[in-house]
């Protein structure tokens, strides 16, 4: 049920808040004893983009599994020419997966108040990020390079469109990444912890994602 | 375009400029919104429809858009198409959800907006995006409309997952201290369930899209023409494959909308029917499950269709299957109509008799639908025109007098008057004969053509009264159609003379958005936060004042409900 898993994560919201400005969320239920009739233009809960993230993901991933069920029916209907995955793509999978590695460090420093490490470290993940996007580009320039495009059959045709639609959703990491990284600590009523908590959540999505495409390309062939 | 010329009167109190308000990120004015988009999009949607029926009962005669229709076959599947698409999309999918839903959802769970208010004015402008798009792929060559049509209704799935993101979490989080689950008001369950709905399908539909139009445009090989033709039907091939694909892929796209279109509606008729007959909803709890089963029927049959084809939008139309899976929460939810309706003190106004003529359409397509669950006998017995007949009746029709019932309930809410009482009546009882005048007859064609026990003297006088009945039927859609005018005006003269200030609540409605002013202020709640003591349907008709409203505090009498 909704009202039950917001808990910890308001909790944690609290916690990164430090109380800083943050705005305590309204509670849940009726307890409390206040009569409600206190002015409501207090700065709204930040619970919302908690949820809100944790709908996209699983939007996201629906469209993924259509994409994968289409891959696997596809696979049955004969004309199909498996693609031999660049060893590029691994090398890209480790920078993907560091680029993990050091958001959660610097997520980790900013619950130690370390804003300076937080954001060191939060540019180490963007650029990490951006050359993970840069090596999926030169693997496709190395497929093209053995004559293997989009149109040449339907392996081809999943291999570049997985790619394709994961490296377009991964920009949009990016984006949220280096928003991150230039807002300032106090710009708006969401404090930065709930921001970079949230976009880690869609960074770590991103990156589970990745293993599940290249597991399906590379056991699918 | 009715849109623009009313813009002015769209309820936002403070005096801005239209643009500021056409980009407005309030929940109210974007919900207004998607209202004036259905509400243009109905009524050439419905020319449409007319000129339809015209040019096939006289073919051949000049009909306005119709004129090329004999050396091209396909303009009229691709009017078809068009109809279909304003109807089913931006009608059907954007009042009852979008509508309504970003209108009253904030207010009936009293929140002060929806969660994330800018991706609420991105989806509305995307959505408008891909009305332009798929009106204007009808006027353009065949090749590049199917492509951008494809590209509008990709475009179109996107805006509807932002949508239901947002319908999502503001569900979620955003409800007023003792809103809680079991005390939401059905309408509210509906939009919800219907959000998770449309992000599980459209997310489907968006790959769909997007695979298919690859496919066009780029040479991809997601999908292969030659397995398409396979898999039609083979009376549908000899027609050649194109205009059939005008068809088809709105057919692809209209089994996953039956559902995301009716759900919205089913929460708006039992919370009429519950605020006319004066009584609780009956079963409430069993409602909200129904709403939930409708939910996962719908995920489940047009999902496993998806999944186990590939997601092939030219595998065969198995639009008849839904008609048996939704049968078990569907006769749940009519028992629970009926049983709210027995023994109340029913008010029959104009919005309770589009709610009950919203029972009846669906009672009736539901019992054509049985014929076309088993899909033998739906293949053997019964030809096009019986499916057209069944889904106008139960899904395009009933669904659109549940939108006009939340017209004439929400609109002293909307605009602060009342739509006249009497033009409503005769409009309702008018459209109401209309269009069982309609469908009901071409049900009987469907049935009549393909009779085959019959000899050969009597399949041609059957022949030649199916023609006299296909007369009669476009002589209904003419004149149902022309009765709109009544509706069109009673709207702009209810708008437009306005001087008669409503009562805050009207209807002695229960629920959070008649706690405050009608029309809604601009700032809806105000400083105030809106709290709930109860649930959402306490009628008590033995009373003398038989309601007691959400809001109302345990220890005030009840005359505050006044």
């Amino acid at each position: 049920m909704p009202g039950t898993t917001a808990g910890p994560e308001i909790e944690l919201v609290e916690k990164l808040n430090g109380g800083a400005g943050g705005g305590k969320p309204p509670a849940e239920g009726n307890g409390g004893g206040d009569d409600g009739k206190r002015g409501r233009k207090g700065p709204p809960s930040p619970s919302r983009y908690y949820t809100g993230i944790a709908i996209g993901i699983v939007s996201i991933l629906m469209f993924f599994m259509a994409l994968a069920s289409a891959f696997l029916v596809r696979k049955g209907t004969g004309e199909w020419v498996p693609v031999h995955i660049p060893r590029l793509l691994w090398v890209n999978t480790a920078i993907l997966l560091a680029s993990s590695a050091t958001l959660e460090m610097a997520r980790k420093r900013l619950a130690h108040s370390d804003v300076n490490g937080f954001r060191n470290l939060w540019r180490v993940t963007t650029v990490l990020g951006v050359f993970f996007l840069v090596g999926q580009v030169a693997a496709w320039r190395i497929l093209a390079g053995q004559g293997i495009y989009l149109a040449t059959n339907p392996a081809s045709s999943f291999f570049y469109i997985f790619t394709g639609a994961h490296a377009l959703h991964l920009v949009g990491g990016v984006c949220a990444l280096l928003y991150v990284a230039w807002r300032k600590q106090d710009e708006s009523h969401v404090s930065l912890g709930v921001v970079a908590e949230v976009t880690s959540y869609y960074w770590h999505f991103m990156d589970a994602l990745w293993l599940f495409l290249l597991a399906l390309l590379y056991l699918g062939k | 375009m009715v849109t623009h010329d009313d813009g002015d009167n769209a309820c936002v109190s403070r005096k801005s400029g239209f643009l500021s308000r056409l980009f407005s990120t309030h929940h109210k004015t974007i919900g207004l919104q998607y209202l004036w988009l259905a509400l243009a999009s109905v009524l050439v949607g419905m020319v449409l429809s007319a000129l339809l029926r015209l040019h096939a009962t006289w073919p051949d005669r000049a009909i306005p858009f119709l004129a090329s229709i004999e050396t091209t076959p396909e303009r009229f599947a691709a009017i078809r198409l068009l109809h279909g698409s304003l109807m089913v999309f931006f009608v059907l999918t954007a009042a009852p959800q979008l509508g309504f839903g970003n209108y009253l959802l904030p207010l009936q769970i009293g929140a002060e907006e929806m969660a994330f208010p800018s991706l609420n004015l991105l989806s509305f402008w995307m959505t408008v995006g891909s009305l332009f798009g798929m009106a204007t792929s009808f006027f353009l060559p065949l090749n590049n409309g199917i492509n951008l049509w494809l590209a509008s209704a990709a475009v179109f799935s996107l805006a509807a997952l932002f949508s239901s993101l947002n319908f999502t979490t503001t569900t979620i989080e955003m409800r007023a201290k003792g809103m809680t689950l079991p005390r939401m008001p059905v309408t509210v369950w509906a939009w919800f369930v219907n959000a998770i709905l449309s992000m599980l399908i459209f997310s489907v539909l968006l790959a769909g899209c997007a695979a298919v139009l690859s496919d066009r445009l780029l040479g991809s090989n997601f999908f292969s023409t030659a397995s398409f033709l396979a898999a039609q039907p083979q009376n549908l091939v000899r027609q050649g494959s194109l205009p059939i694909l005008w068809q088809r892929l709105f057919w692809y796209f209209a089994q996953a909308e039956v559902y995301v279109a009716m759900l919205p509606c089913f929460g708006i008729v039992t919370h009429l029917i519950a605020t006319f007959s004066r009584k609780p909803v009956w079963k409430e709890r069993l409602v909200v499950l129904a709403l939930c089963g409708v939910g996962l029927v719908g995920f489940c049959v047009w999902g496993y269709h998806m999944f186990a084809t590939g997601m092939n939008p030219y595998a065969p139309l198995v639009f008849s299957v839904l008609a048996a899976s939704l049968g078990i929460p569907a006769a749940f939810l009519l028992a629970s109509w009926l049983g709210t309706l027995w023994d109340g003190h029913i008010q029959l106004n104009s919005a309770m008799l589009f709610t009950l003529g919203f029972i009846s359409l669906f009672i009736a397509g539901g019992l054509s639908g049985m014929f076309l669950a088993r899909h033998d006998l739906a293949r053997a017995a019964v030809n096009e025109e019986f499916v057209i007949g069944h889904f106008h009746l139960v899904m395009g029709v009933a669904a659109t007098f549940a939108i006009l019932a939340a017209l004439f309930f929400w609109f002293p809410k909307i605009f602060g008057t009342r739509l006249n009482e009497g033009l409503g009546k005769v409009h309702f009882w008018i459209t109401f004969a209309g269009v069982y005048a309609i469908f009901m007859p071409l049900h009987w064609v469907g049935l009549l053509a393909q009779s085959r026990v019959l000899g050969e003297g009597q399949r041609a006088a059957i022949a030649s009264a199916g023609a006299s009945i296909r007369t009669f039927v476009t002589i209904a859609t003419v004149c149902t159609v022309s009765a709109q005018i009544l509706f069109v005006s009673n709207f702009l003269y209810s708008l437009l003379r306005r001087a008669q200030t409503e009562k805050n609540n009207p209807w002695r409605a229960t629920t959070l958005e008649w706690s405050i002013a009608s029309p809604a202020p601009a700032d809806d709640f105000g400083d105030t936060t809106p709290v709930v003591h109860r649930g959402a349907y306490e009628f008590h008709s033995e009373r003398e004042i038989d309601f007691v409203p959400q809001h109302l505090a345990p220890e005030l009498p009840a005359e505050q409900a006044q």
